[in-house]
């Protein structure tokens, strides 16, 4: 049979597994998307004409790419329904408008539709609608709601507190229920709270949940996600069955070996035959690392010069340049720009004019242009979910990772996470890049090395260290003469 | 009206340019090599564009001519034997780079335009793609065969041209880059390319032994990256003087408008032979094939030339022609042939020297090179200058072929040969 092919022993346990909920911890590159389509073809056949499978993915892009892949499998569009939290939640509004509260015509809010409310009042509201079941006694909550509802407006979260609403009448969520026999989540570890409500409701009456995700991978507490949730798993949905998925098949083995250091300890089997190649390198400035890295950038592409093409071997969509903060871009992407070599910048999706439910729900992705090759330009939470044959994390300094600058403070167990998704996204080489000396915000920091570089194994790190410049930068010039006018 | 044209330039902003390589300088090389129709290169660069709708004005249909405020300045520049007009082609090349099945492919492309919107739209819909700003012939991340197809939706008649097809590290069937064939690289779209650019390692005798190149003109331009190095190889037209003539004569397979092409000897090209140049390692094919393609110094595979590719591809024997076969015409540049007569490196003094009075006294130098009376080089420049020219025109030149990115060493005289010559002079 088609499905239970091209799997390994835990992926065919996971996918042959029934009866109990199950939950998969599956690390990075062991095969989840392979295995959770698989499963999900495996049990289109034992569903009834009106039954169905929810598949549940973090994002829209994912969504599509599922059903992509599920078509391959020969599941039929009508077996599997595949989107967002967000997306089939507002279509449980859409279709059963009457019974909830909002009028007919509810438009989703949009950032820029709401008027008249502080950045930081709105993120406060944004962050207890996502970690709060329950709301009481809070004045600008109120004020909030009233204006939305005065526009017949609900906000991105409301649509999952609404359709929370909309199940506690018993006989929406029996109709649910009986059309819904399996449901699929992937990205477990970065839920919420309502999320898990909402999962927990539409779980009863024998609708069985498989949650696939890894725990080490959750970096989105900032906005709700919720770790915990993977270890409460067994008491929300009780008679669980889990399973591990251990064996990578995406990273060399040292870039492995090296990511589980900085997890401390973690164990994952590499798939691989090829060792790969961790580069630490350290530079003087911000605009040094930029120089070592789009020469390194050059040296693997080539064909920048007629010279320089010599050992050159990979293209431009090889190739990701990842950071923990938007203000570390500019300075490479100058460098990038000024030698010429394409680069884009993952963007937010446009939303088109007029827009519809498939816009407003699209609106807090990014997105790479797939049709032409260029470097990418990440942030390290946008890289999520992502694959390159080199990686280039810059800024591996204090501060940066883990965050604790300039008034921003992350939490120190979801940065090293959050570095450990950067690492994993690489399969051949894996750049480790550091500046002594770095402009942000106006100041200039003298960072040392991130922790993090400590906790991986010396014997695993190759140190490249620039050549000296031939003479002062021009920026560094120029500083020099400023300094003569005082 | 026959004319002589090259397709293939830079501007000075493009990468590893010379600083004076502008339009004024271009207009006046083209007249002391003898080139008639110039392609401006680089028109999707925004500075340099801007500098093309500021000097350029319309003359004959799609082509353009410097303005005369800026063209006054520079003919003093130029001998009266020289002087002719100059017309100019909007052109530019893209560095293509991408992957496809499963390997990298860089491609360089040409494409020529027929008009100012017509380039601007292909300016503007690369500009919308990625950076044109840093280097005039910009690097995209983009398919050739999508290029190609961006370059038809801008204009129809714009004209696509795959670039020294056989350049080991960019070009569409180079052996490092390439492909293995045209239709591999333009996949549907193929039909639209009807010519290819033989670049200066390959001539087409070589390019007539591919039964798959039949359906394409051959052209020849200089890929020049400084304004003396115009008209290393060109084109020569007999047909009105337009750019839709120019369209018909490579389009239709039975028009006669392309004459034919004046070629390097391909061993002078960088890339003839195989080898690594910083091993001082020069194969002929053979060789490498004997050395199961790894130097012999490093043991790193050495760089496929041309010879060994086309050998590769081939299947017709040599001296075969192709359908749309055209004569064409080999020769050496001639400060490289003064050089030889002088036993002199062609940037010396002296030959400098000489090859000014040879413009000045006989014309341009694709005149002195392919259709001067020799008695007439004799007079005015010397015995073994035009003993020299003579051997160039019967091929009996010998040449140290060119490996990975080391040019060929041209030898027309052999040690003593010159003084003989001399002497056998001195005796009448």
């Amino acid at each position: 049979m088609q499905t239970l092919s091209g799997l390994n022993d835990s992926q065919w346990k996971a996918v042959c597994h029934t009866g109990a909920h199950l939950l998969i911890v599956a690390g990075p590159g062991t095969g989840k998307t392979h295995t959770i389509t698989r499963r999900i073809a495996h049990m289109i056949p034992s569903l009834k004409p009106n039954q169905k499978v929810l598949a549940i993915t973090f994002t829209n892009k994912a969504a599509q790419e599922m059903q992509g892949r599920l078509l391959a499998l020969g599941v039929p569009l009508n077996k599997a329904l595949v989107g967002t939290f967000h997306a089939f939640c507002l279509k449980l509004l859409r279709d059963h408008w009457q019974e909830t509260a909002l009028p007919k015509d509810f438009k989703v809010a949009i950032p820029q539709d709401i008027q008249g409310f502080d950045k930081a009042v709105l993120e406060r509201i944004g962050l207890m609608k996502s970690t709060r079941l329950v709301i009481e006694g809070d004045n600008e909550y109120k004020t909030y709601q009233r204006y939305l509802r005065k526009n017949n407006w609900i906000d991105f979260d409301d649509i999952l507190r609404e359709a929370l609403a909309l199940l506690e009448n018993e006989d929406i969520a029996h109709q649910v229920r009986a059309c819904y026999r399996h449901i699929f989540v992937d990205e477990y570890q970065d839920t919420n709270i309502i999320q898990n409500a909402l999962l927990k409701i539409l779980t009863q009456e024998g609708t069985l949940l498989t949650a696939i995700g890894d725990p080490n991978q959750s970096i989105y507490g900032f906005r709700g996600g919720n770790v915990a949730l993977f270890g409460r798993f067994k008491d929300d949905f009780p008679g669980v069955r889990e399973l591990t998925l251990q064996e990578n098949y995406r990273s060399a083995s040292n870039l492995l070996a090296a990511s589980c250091q900085v997890m401390g300890g973690l164990e994952l089997l590499a798939k691989l035959d090829a060792k790969g190649k961790l580069v630490t390198h350290e530079a003087a400035s911000d605009a040094a690392e930029a120089d070592y890295v789009t020469s390194q950038i050059e040296k693997m592409v080539g064909g920048m010069d007629m010279l320089s093409a010599r050992g050159a071997y990979r293209s431009l969509g090889d190739i990701a340049i990842l950071y923990r903060l938007n203000a570390e871009r500019h300075v490479i992407g100058q460098a990038l720009e000024h030698l010429g070599i394409p680069y884009q910048v993952s963007q937010k999706v446009p939303k088109p004019a007029g827009y519809s439910d498939e816009a407003v729900l699209g609106q807090f992705e990014e997105e790479l242009d797939y049709n032409v090759e260029k470097v990418s330009l990440l942030t390290l939470h946008a890289a999520k979910g992502l694959e390159f044959p080199v990686v280039f994390i810059i800024g591996c300094e204090a501060k940066l990772l883990p965050l604790d600058i300039h008034a921003m403070k992350g939490d120190p167990q979801e940065e090293r996470r959050l570095f450990y998704v950067g690492m994993t996204r690489a399969r051949e080489h894996l750049y480790l890049t550091r500046a002594r000396r770095r402009q942000l915000f106006g100041q200039t920091w003298f960072n040392p090395p991130s922790p993090f570089l400590a906790d991986i194994e010396e014997d695993l790190k190759v140190y490249e260290n620039s050549k000296p410049r031939r003479g002062p930068r021009k920026s560094e010039e120029a500083e020099k003469q400023q300094l003569k006018l005082f | 009206m026959k004319f002589y044209a090259d397709l293939h330039v830079h501007s000075k902003y493009s990468r590893a340019t010379a600083k004076n390589l502008d339009l004024e300088n271009l207009y006046v090389w083209a007249q002391l090599k003898g080139i008639h129709l110039v392609g401006t290169g680089d028109f999707v660069h925004p500075v340099w564009m801007k500098e093309l709708e500021e000097k350029l004005e319309p003359a004959e249909e799609g082509l353009f001519k410097l303005k005369d405020k800026y063209a006054k300045s520079m003919d003093a520049q130029v001998p009266k034997a020289c002087q002719a007009k100059v017309r100019f082609m909007l052109t530019v090349e893209i560095s293509n780079i991408y992957k496809r099945l499963d390997k990298v492919r860089k491609v360089h492309n040409l494409i020529w335009s027929p008009s100012l919107e017509a380039a601007q739209k292909v300016q503007a819909k690369l500009g919308a793609i990625g950076n044109i700003k840093s280097d005039g012939r910009p690097i995209l991340g983009l398919d050739s065969r999508d290029l190609l197809e961006i370059a038809l939706e801008a204009d129809p008649k714009n004209i696509f041209v795959p670039a020294h097809i056989w350049t080991p590290w960019f070009s569409a069937l180079g052996s490092m880059g390439g492909f293995d064939s045209m239709k591999d690289c333009f996949a549907d779209l193929t039909d639209h390319v009807f010519a290819v650019e033989t670049g200066l390692s390959s001539d087409p005798l070589m390019n007539w032994r591919l039964k798959q190149l039949d359906p394409f003109i051959l052209v020849s331009n200089s890929d020049a990256h400084s304004p003396s190095k115009l008209g290393r190889e060109a084109n020569i037209f007999d047909t009105e003087f337009s750019y839709s003539a120019i369209y018909q004569a490579l389009f239709d397979q039975n028009d006669k408008g392309l004459v034919g092409t004046v070629e390097f000897f391909p061993e002078e090209g960088k890339y003839h032979y195989d080898g690594h140049r910083l091993c001082h390692v020069r194969w002929h094919p053979q060789e490498t094939t004997k050395n199961k393609g790894l130097c012999s110094v490093c043991g790193k595979p050495v760089t496929v030339g041309v010879m060994a590719r086309v050998e590769e591809l081939a299947d017709r024997q040599p001296g075969q022609k192709s359908k749309r076969h055209r004569p064409y015409w080999s020769a050496v540049p001639l400060p490289e042939v003064i050089g030889e007569a002088r036993g002199v490196g062609p940037a010396s003094k002296a030959v400098q020297e000489a090859y000014r009075k040879m413009l000045t006294q006989i014309g341009n130098e694709f005149y002195i090179l392919l259709d001067a009376p020799i008695d007439q080089i004799r007079r005015l420049a010397g015995e073994v200058i035009a003993e020299g020219i003579d051997r160039m025109r019967k091929g009996e030149v010998k040449i140290a072929a060119g490996y990975d990115g080391e040019y060929g060493t041209v030898e027309i005289f052999k040690d003593g040969e010159r003084q003989k010559i001399e002497q056998q002079l001195a005796l009448f």
